[in-house]
């Protein structure tokens, strides 16, 4: 391991915030529904891989797929909205009928018989996935889509000045050479290669000089995709808020959470909390895929859900399961602990070191970062 | 004179800003029929919670037999000799009453782990006796026929019985009964009189119970405490007790308004 | 007396059924050797997790780490000294089985102490963080094979362990049983169903908790020994997470906290995937392929069959004839559905035209039967039920209708 490169860290908090805000999208469905229901969705990663094939689909639908003959169309931000919207709602049908399926006749059974249940479910999606599903080469929603391909750079530290004004001087440097070497060249004289080397050195050097110079620089760049999908589960999280705080709706949800017998009793329609629940858990597992699968461009499998369900789970348990901030807090804390474990060196280890987290913060407090640890009462 | 068993000076636990018991001073002497009680609050159980390790007193000492044990885990106070009832009742649900109360006599096993692993004779014999101990109890609180019935499937008032059945097998010298006749009809009450006074009488503990039911406390106790707010505000025997301006005012009053 | 007679004669009846199976096997299957070995081995996983979560009530969902500790603490090991050791093999083998297992002890040990603060599903999650981590951090040290895994050759090839595999199952099923039988065990149900009320009874519950870890992984480390030894190879890959929930899963649907449960299920689960896997086409001898339409309409059926049964199981009751046709009706309905359905959906020439390997299907179909178990029987097979012949006669004769808990 040669050194921490220090000037990289700001980009790589920047990237473990936008990782960590696809978690916490996942982490918050389960978080949800274990609120509500005190149930480990283990079904919720395979939700998220639906999401992303629904997500692929679409998009080979809009005439992005593999086969399409000729041009593809123009890029649209519409497109996306499209996407987003059929990957929400693909994902909340499908969270919705596992619920109806699956969890709601185990309602009234030991809560280790649903949890099996979930394994269960778990694992159907994924081979049945695997038999269904186009994996091999592994799809990729293509690049066209996305009208949103730039950059945005934020200069946090400027090389030094000298440094500065030395590229300049080569940079004119290497201009008048090019232009000499060129004249010579079109002229045909004799001392056109001599001329020509001159140059090709000065370029070295400076390439050498711009090298040194973008070391000493602390930037960070974020690709618009990036920028929009942290936007939009901005958004996103804030609907959730206003939804579960101020809606009729999110009372009876935080009511069923609290207690789920007592909020039966006092007339609140359980059976459509849940599968409320679900539906809005679910849904924003799709938006998180299909930004997963849009801006991250990542190979779409039908195994692609385990490891980011698994991770969001620790991430919401990290932040106390069933408190929806702390989904979030544990999935943006999740996100760049994992970043920067990768900028450490380790990336050998990046897939433990969310349960190391884990459990250094549950050792302390046992109830998770933002959750109260319940003492019984005796 | 008697000897005292329990003896709680200044006992005070406060939960955050909650002072839930405050000061509250009392002795147990061996043999003694003890009550407690004191309006919805008051913190009784809190006290036995107290008494009984689940909770650590903020001051004060709680001692037994002259030794400290406020803060001793609550199975190194089993140990000691004190144990208890509960007032929501937890049973050993899927175990059933007579293996219920095996698990108070287990207290007293001598054979290590490894012999019933290995399913040895100590072993076995071990179980055999204390099964057989568990029996006898069981037939002092007139279970004997639900024995081998699962403990969650008895009837309520089975089941309080069932809970001071499992606190005795520990042998403890001093008892705690919280609630024991909560949800009880007076004829079962009057038999849980009788039986209270005969774990007193016949096996040598010494009682301290928490009730609700006034009739119930003044006709069996010989002492009572009664708190309010977590504050001790009368002690003393029960005619006193009943006619203690600030019992009546605190808990009697509402009662008979 | 007659305890020492009884005792004798049923270690002698358990040796001689371990060897004689061995040489049976080895003789007459080959193929199913290998199969003999692996179900016996996770007959103890199973029995063993069931002593920690079922009998304990500790909800650990990260068995397969203790596997994986034994199996490479011992693949390390006999790599590194068996040839410079006196022992002859079975001796060996018995040795890495103990080796195993108190390595894994201590793994246990560790995953203990945390189980004092954590409960239900923190725990759980802590426990299959430990297994994780353990995974990763094994991947990453190339001395042991790193991602590629090991290969624990000492005895220059494969070697006959299922007697082994064998005697450590009739081990950890009778160590459960005994413990279960004496008032040693109540302990440890105390704790599961309620642990203030256990300490207040002077049951020592961090103690418990502790030892039921420390035996459980003690022996999930011996079969971690054993596959070590039986396979010849392991890499990290074979203890991933899914490994610790099957064998959760064992635990569950055989019924929580009974061992007859858990061993009757875990022979069932791992049977279930191995069958489908060595089922073959009759007349080309591929392996067998499964038309779409049929797979579909089955899928179809296969859920209104659960549906119907369950309704069955709520509505229909009486004596045993009524309930047998009743049972009988709703699977037969289901067959009818299958074939229905199949009919229809072949006319779909895209579907028509699909073809899937059963061996591709048989994850899907083991999902499947879990989802379907778990629905219909949620107490799981055997609820809180051991086996005995007395219970046997019961379950043949009249019995009264359960309660349901």
């Amino acid at each position: 391991m040669a050194g921490l490169d220090l000037s990289i860290l700001p980009q790589q908090l920047v990237n473990g915030l936008l990782l960590g805000s696809i978690y916490a999208l996942i982490a918050l469905g389960y978080t949800m529904v274990y609120g509500v229901l005190r149930l480990i969705n283990f079904a919720h990663g395979e939700v998220f891989m639906l999401g992303a094939y629904a997500a692929l689909f679409t998009s080979w639908a809009l005439g992005f797929g593999p086969e399409s003959r000729g041009q593809p169309p123009q890029s649209s931000a519409l497109y996306l909205v499209i996407m987003l919207l059929v990957s929400m709602g693909a994902c909340a049908l499908i969270g919705a009928l596992i619920e109806l399926l699956a969890y709601r006749p185990m309602r009234n059974q030991p809560r280790i018989a649903s949890l099996i249940t979930a394994i269960g479910v778990s694992l159907f999606i994924q081979y049945a996935g695997g038999l269904f599903l186009p994996q091999s080469p592994p799809p990729a929603i293509s690049e066209a889509v996305s009208p949103y391909r730039g950059v945005m750079t934020a200069v946090l530290k400027p090389p030094p000045a000298d440094l500065a004004a030395t590229i300049d001087e080569i940079r004119a440097r290497e201009q008048a050479a090019k232009s000499l070497a060129e004249a010579a060249k079109a002229e045909n004289k004799p001392e056109a290669k001599g001329l020509e080397e001159e140059y090709r050195s000065i370029q070295r050097d400076l390439r050498a000089k711009v090298g040194e110079a973008d070391s000493q620089t602390v930037r960070i760049t974020v690709p618009h995709g990036q920028l929009i999908m942290l936007v939009t589960t901005l958004v996103l999280m804030a609907v959730l808020r206003h939804i579960v705080l101020k809606t009729k709706t999110g009372r009876a949800m935080r009511a069923v959470s609290h207690d789920f017998d007592s909020a039966a009793l006092m007339g609140v329609n359980v059976g459509r909390v849940v599968t409320l629940t679900f539906i809005i858990g679910s849904a924003l597992a799709g938006a998180g895929a299909m930004m997963y699968a849009t801006v991250l461009r990542t190979p779409l499998s039908p195994f692609l859900g385990v490891t980011p369900g698994i991770k969001a789970f620790v991430a919401a348990v990290l932040g106390g399961i069933g408190n929806i901030p702390g989904a979030v807090l544990g999935g943006l804390l999740m996100g760049v602990v994992e970043t920067l474990v990768v900028w450490a060196g380790f990336s050998g280890f990046k897939d433990a070191v969310a349960f190391v987290v884990l459990i250094i913060v549950l050792l302390f407090r046992p109830g998770g970062l933002l959750g109260s640890s319940k003492v019984e009462k005796v | 004179m008697s000897q005292t068993v329990l003896a709680l000076q200044d006992a005070t636990i406060q939960f955050g800003g909650l002072v839930a018991v405050n000061k509250v001073t009392f002795d147990l002497n061996k043999g003694d029929l003890f009550g407690l009680i004191g309006p919805n609050g008051a913190g009784k159980t809190t006290c036995f919670n107290l008494i009984t390790g689940v909770y650590k007193p903020t001051h004060g000492s709680i001692k037994f037999h002259g030794q400290e044990i406020g803060g001793l885990p609550p199975a190194k106070i089993a140990t000691r000799g004190i144990c208890r009832t509960f007032q929501n009742i937890r049973l050993f649900s899927s175990l059933s009453a007579l293996e219920n109360v095996v698990v108070g006599a287990f207290l007293r096993h001598r054979t290590p782990l490894w012999t019933a692993l290995a399913c040895l004779p100590p072993a076995l014999r071990e179980t055999k006796a204390l099964r057989e101990e568990s029996m006898r109890l069981l037939e002092v609180m007139d279970l004997a026929d639900e024995a081998h019935t699962r403990s969650s499937d008895l009837p309520y008032g089975k089941q309080r019985r069932l809970e001071i059945a499992r606190a005795m097998a520990t042998r403890p010298e001093l008892i705690l009964l919280d609630e024991p006749a909560a949800g009880m009809n007076p004829l079962e009450k009057e038999d849980l009189q009788s039986t209270v006074k005969k774990i007193r009488d016949n096996f040598d503990m010494t009682v301290l119970l928490i009730e609700h039911d006034m009739r119930f406390v003044m006709g069996l106790c010989e002492r009572i405490v009664v708190l309010d707010h977590g504050e001790e505000i009368a002690h003393g025997p029960p005619d006193a007790i009943r006619n203690d301006p600030k019992v009546i005012e605190a808990y009697l009053g509402e009662a008979h308004s | 007396m007659k305890f020492w007679v009884v005792r004798l004669v049923s270690l002698a009846v358990a040796f001689g059924f371990a060897f004689g199976a061995d040489a049976w096997i080895a003789g007459s299957m080959p193929s199913a050797y290998r199969l003999a070995v692996l179900a016996g081995l996770f007959v103890t996983l199973a029995v063993s997790l069931n002593l920690i979560n079922g009998i304990t009530g500790q909800f650990s969902i990260g068995h397969a780490a203790f596997y994986m500790v034994g199996a490479y603490t011992t693949g390390f090991v006999s790599n590194q000294f068996y040839a410079q050791q006196p022992l002859g093999q079975p001796m060996w083998l018995i040795a890495m089985a103990l080796l195993g297992a108190a390595a894994s002890a201590v793994a246990g040990l560790v995953v203990g102490l945390p189980s004092l603060r954590l409960r239900g599903d923190y725990l759980a999650i802590v426990t299959l963080g430990f297994g994780e981590i353990l995974r990763i951090v094994t991947q990453n040290i190339s001395q042991i094979g790193g991602s590629y895994g090991m290969n624990v050759k000492p005895f220059g090839g494969p070697v006959q362990t299922l007697w082994v595999v064998l005697l450590l199952a009739f081990l950890c099923v009778s160590i459960c049983r005994n413990l279960l039988k004496t008032a040693h065990g109540l302990p440890f149900v105390a704790v599961r169903d309620d642990e203030v009320a256990s300490s207040a009874m002077g049951v020592r519950v961090s103690s418990v908790k502790v030892t039921a870890f420390v035996i459980g992984s003690a022996f999930a480390g011996a079969a971690g020994a054993m596959l070590a030894h039986a396979e010849t190879f392991i890499s990290p890959d074979m203890f991933r997470m899914d490994v610790s929930f099957i064998i959760l899963t064992m635990v569950v649907l055989g019924g929580t906290g009974s061992i007859t449960g858990s061993v009757v299920a875990a022979v069932v689960l791992f049977g279930i995937p191995e069958y489908l896997r060595t089922l073959q086409d009759p007349i080309t001898k591929l392996p067998l392929a499964v038309p779409g339409q049929a797979l579909l309409g089955s899928l179809v059926a296969v859920g209104l069959t659960v549906w119907g049964l369950r309704e069955v199981s709520r509505r229909v009751h009486g004596n045993v004839q009524n309930r047998a046709v009743a049972y009988g009706g709703t699977l037969l309905g289901g067959a009818v559905v299958a074939w229905l359905f199949s009919v229809v959906f072949g006319l779909i020439p895209q579907i028509a035209a699909l073809k899937f390997d059963v061996n591709m299907l048989r994850m899907v179909i083991f999902a499947l039967t879990l989802i379907v178990l778990m629905l219909l029987r949620p107490q799981g097979i055997f609820g809180h039920h051991e086996f005995s012949w007395r219970w046997l006669g019961g379950l043949l004769g009249r019995r009264p209708r359960e309660a349901t808990a």
